[in-house]
Parts: C-alpha cells; sequence; structure tokens
C-alpha cells in the first residue's frame, strides 16, 4: 500500500527496529530526569544559598552549562575526555551530559520556583523555632513543587527530545537507528517521518502524564 | 522576661534602630506604636533574631537572642542550636497572618510541635484541637487557610504560635490586613492571652486596644523610642512633642 511517496509496508517492516531505540530514548529521557532534577535541586539550593561561595558557584554552573550547546558538551564528553585519559561509553557519556545540562535549567526553574515562595513562609517557620532546612523540607519545598510541575514538565518534554543529540556520539537510540535505517535503505522521506511520529506519540504520552499528576496534586490542595 | 539593651540596626546606610532600649516584665504587655518607617516591625524581628541585630544585646526569658556574651564582654554569634530553641519559645504572629497554605488549620497548629518539639502526633494533635477550640475555630479544623476569612485566619496563626507554648508573644499589627468587622475578633483571642497572663510585645495601630490591656504603650519614632509609659499617660498627657502629633493624626 502507497500513499504518494510514502509506503506503508516499508514504514511498519522498520518499526520494530525503531522501536528498539526508542525504548533507550525513554530510558536516557528518564535517567536525565533523575539525576537532572538531583543536580538541579542541589545547584538551585546551592544558589540560593546564604553562603557566598555556594551561590558563586552554583551561579557558575548555570552560566556554563546553559551557555555552552550541548553538542558541544556531549563532544567534549565522549571526544574530548580520552585525550586526558578518561574514556566514557557513549551510554555514559550520553546520561551525563544530558543530566548535567538538564540539571542546569531544572535549577533555575527550581530556584524561581522557591524565591516565587512569599518570603513571610520562610519568616513564619523559622519563628515556630525550625532550622532552615526543615523550613525548606516542610513549609517552602511543599509549596514550590506545585508550581514546578507545568516548566518541569517542559523541561522533562525538552530533555526528551534533545536526547536525539546524542546520536552524534554513536549512542543508537531512536535518531540513530533512523540514521543506520537510512544509511542502508536510503529512504530518508519515510524513515525521517516515521521517526518523527514515534517522537511525537512520546511527548504527547508524556504531556498527558503530567498532567494527571498536576490534577493529583491539585485535588490533594484542597483548592 | 524581655531585656533589650542599646539595640542598633542598620540597612546598608539607612539607620533604622538607634540605641533601642526596652524592658518587658514577665505578663506584661507592652504596646509600640508610631508612624510607619519608625522601625516598629524590624525591632520585633530583631527580638526573636529574624532579623540580625548590628549591635546591642537582647534576651529572652534569660536567654541571650542571636549574640552572647562571653566573660570578657565580647559578643558572638551564638550556635544555631541554641537559636531555634529560643525561637520555639518565643511565638510571633504576622500582619499577613503567613499560614502553610498546603495544610490544614490543624496541620497548621500541629507543625511546630511535631517538626520542632518532635512530639506523638496524637499528643500534638489533641493540643492543636484545644488551641484551636480556644481561638473558637474548632470547627473550622480541617479547612485550608484559602477556605478562612482574614479574622479566622489570624486567629489560627495564634493558635499555631502558641502551640510551641511561647514563653513570649509578639504580635505584629496584628488586624492591620483585617477588614474592619474582622478586628475584633482576632483582638478578643488577643485580650484573652492578657488575661491569662501571656507577656506580649504588640505593635498595633489600635489605641483602644492599647488603652484597654496595655500595661505600658511605647512610642517610636525614627528608630528611637521617644517615649514609655502608661496608657492613661500617653493617651492623657503625652511627653513628647513628636507623640502628641502622632496621636492627634491617629485618634
Ligand atoms: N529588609 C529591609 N531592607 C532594607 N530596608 C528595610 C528592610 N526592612 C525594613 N526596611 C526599612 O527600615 C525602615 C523601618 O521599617 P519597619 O518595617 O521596621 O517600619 P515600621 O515601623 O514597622 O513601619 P510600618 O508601620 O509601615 O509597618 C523603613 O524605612 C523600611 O523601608
Ligand atoms: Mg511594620
Amino acid at each position: 500500500m502507497r500513499f504518494g511517496p510514502i509506503d506503508v509496508e516499508f514504514i511498519l517492516g522498520i518499526l520494530p527496529f525503531l522501536f528498539k531505540g526508542a525504548l533507550i530514548t525513554i530510558e536516557l529521557t528518564v535517567q536525565a530526569i533523575v539525576f537532572g532534577t538531583f543536580i538541579g535541586l542541589f545547584v538551585a539550593l546551592m544558589k540560593i544559598s546564604r553562603f557566598k561561595v555556594l551561590s558563586i558557584l552554583g551561579g557558575f554552573y548555570t552560566w556554563v552549562i546553559r551557555g555552552i550547546p550541548l553538542l558541544v558538551q556531549l563532544f567534549i564528553l565522549y571526544y574530548g575526555l580520552p585525550h586526558i585519559g578518561i574514556q566514557l561509553s557513549p551510554k555514559a557519556a550520553a546520561v551525563m551530559g544530558l543530566s548535567i545540562c538538564g540539571g542546569a535549567y531544572i535549577a533555575e526553574i527550581i530556584r524561581a520556583g522557591i524565591q516565587s515562595i512569599e518570603k513571610g513562609q520562610m519568616e513564619a517557620a523559622l519563628s515556630l523555632g525550625m532550622s532552615y532546612a526543615q523550613a525548606m523540607r516542610r513549609v517552602i519545598l511543599p509549596q514550590a513543587y506545585r508550581r514546578l510541575l507545568p516548566p518541569m514538565g517542559n523541561e522533562f518534554i525538552a530533555l526528551m527530545k534533545d536526547t536525539s543529540l546524542v546520536s552524534v556520539i554513536t549512542m543508537v537510540e531512536l535518531m540513530r537507528s533512523g540514521i543506520l535505517l537510512n544509511t542502508t535503505y536510503f529512504r530518508p522521506m519515510e524513515i525521517y517521518i516515521t521517526v518523527g511520529v514515534v517522537y511525537l506519540i512520546m511527548t504527547t504520552f508524556f504531556i498527558y502524564l503530567i498532567s494527571l499528576l498536576e490534577k493529583r496534586l491539585a485535588i490533594s490542595d484542597g483548592e | 522576661m524581655i531585656v533589650a539593651e542599646k539595640v542598633n540596626k542598620s540597612f546598608g546606610k539607612l539607620h533604622v534602630l538607634k540605641d533601642v532600649s526596652l524592658t518587658v516584665q514577665q505578663g506584661e504587655v507592652v504596646v509600640i506604636i508610631g508612624p510607619s518607617g519608625s522601625g516598629k516591625s524590624t525591632f520585633l524581628r530583631c527580638l526573636n533574631y529574624l532579623e540580625p541585630i548590628d549591635n546591642g544585646y537582647i534576651t529572652v526569658d534569660g536567654q541571650p537572642v542571636g549574640k552572647r556574651r562571653l566573660p570578657n564582654g565580647r559578643l558572638v554569634d551564638d550556635s544555631r542550636k541554641n537559636l531555634y530553641r529560643l525561637r520555639s519559645r518565643i511565638g510571633m504572629v504576622f500582619q499577613r497572618f503567613n499560614l502553610f497554605p498546603h495544610q490544614t488549620a490543624l496541620q497548621n497548629v500541629m507543625e511546630g510541635p511535631i517538626t520542632v518539639s518532635r512530639i506523638p502526633v496524637s499528643e500534638a494533635k489533641a493540643r492543636a484541637e484545644a488551641l484551636l477550640a480556644k481561638v473558637g475555630l474548632a470547627d473550622k479544623a480541617q479547612a485550608y487557610p484559602v477556605q478562612l476569612s482574614g479574622g479566622q485566619q489570624q486567629r489560627v496563626a495564634i493558635a499555631r504560635a502558641l502551640a510551641m507554648q511561647p514563653k513570649v508573644m509578639l504580635f505584629d499589627e496584628p488586624t492591620s490586613a483585617l477588614d474592619p468587622e474582622l478586628v475584633g475578633e482576632v483582638l478578643e483571642v488577643i485580650k484573652d492571652l492578657a488575661r491569662d497572663g501571656m507577656t506580649m510585645v504588640v505593635v498595633t495601630h489600635e489605641m483602644g486596644f492599647a488603652r484597654e490591656v496595655a500595661d505600658r504603650v511605647v512610642f517610636m519614632d525614627e528608630g528611637s523610642i521617644l517615649e514609655d509609659t502608661t496608657p492613661q499617660n500617653i493617651f492623657t498627657r503625652p511627653g513628647h512633642p513628636r507623640t502628641r502629633e502622632f496621636l492627634s493624626k491617629i485618634l
């Protein structure tokens, strides 16, 4: 069956191979989100710290990482580091690059979220005798993370799409699976449209998951 | 109960508190009045070290606030732990209530005892329920702050502060953010506390309240205490021309 330039049977034939790549893409995304969120929370707390050294270090991190294209960072990690004796596997370099980069953006989101909480909340918590850490954990972060969810969702989706960049460091995920198929069959139109549709399905599903989570939180909030 | 000696505080070039000294006895109610920007809130916040002071010395219930005096007279920063313990014994009520919006009224009141005092949940709950009943809100225990009126929120905030069983209560314009018809219910709760013998420092513009409840009224202007006397004195024969001017504007 054929629709213009699109050969449906051909596409059905390459789907299993693309799905394998898509699974790797999902795995990379989930790992980058988990590590990136840890890095992001850590860096955000550094940036708002009353210790100057920490806040400068945190600011330096987000400045550098957000100012250099992810592609360049991946090249440094995978092709640069071996020259100083550090050889990373494609997978390790991919997860590391995505987490470090995602972490910088997530840090900014978390910092903005924490700082959007009215100052009086921290003061009320401190006046009860809470330590800074207790106030963060019990009062500030629970309020912040409700506000964080929408921008975090956007960042997670951006991260999922950014995983396609790691195809350049020989990581066989969805994008590279498409490239490999194309070197064999040379049918770029059908192959890359299919790759695009698979990404679209994944990002759509992701958006749906996040909206579910937002609804759940809204209910537990009494609002 | 509270002793503040020559407290000074600046924000950058702005000298907000100038040699402020104040003593409050156990069970006394001291009302602080004064024009906007005179440093009333700042002084109150210094009393529990929400605002670190530049120099001077404050003790509450015999405990130094924020800075300890060494035997040789030098002042050094006190440990964080001591500061937290001290704050837990000083209740503070804010103009804008500052209830925790993600918690119910009951959870707000339980938060301090559970997180800070680490008492068992059942005990914290019993204490919180009793306090909500005391401020007339037993039936609102499960309500979130957004579902409460301003006056109700402020009463929950008072209950939250009382839950730590404080030695001293500080109020910073507790009724200024309220619609006029809600002021009374909050003042009633504060009056009850005065009757129970709670030591309190109250910043307010409610002169009727000051007249009725205060043991002493303190007038602050431009970072200094200009007058510290009985309500009767200050309202009938204010000693300082600035006090007279301020009172004539506000009464
Ligand atoms: N965190 C801050 N940083 C800089 N300046 C501040 C800060 N807090 C207060 N000030 C300034 O210090 C002065 C005293 O403020 P404060 O809030 O203590 O006055 P107040 O007597 O409570 O006034 P009001 O009746 O309006 O509440 C004001 O000029 C204010 O602008
Ligand atoms: Mg004030």
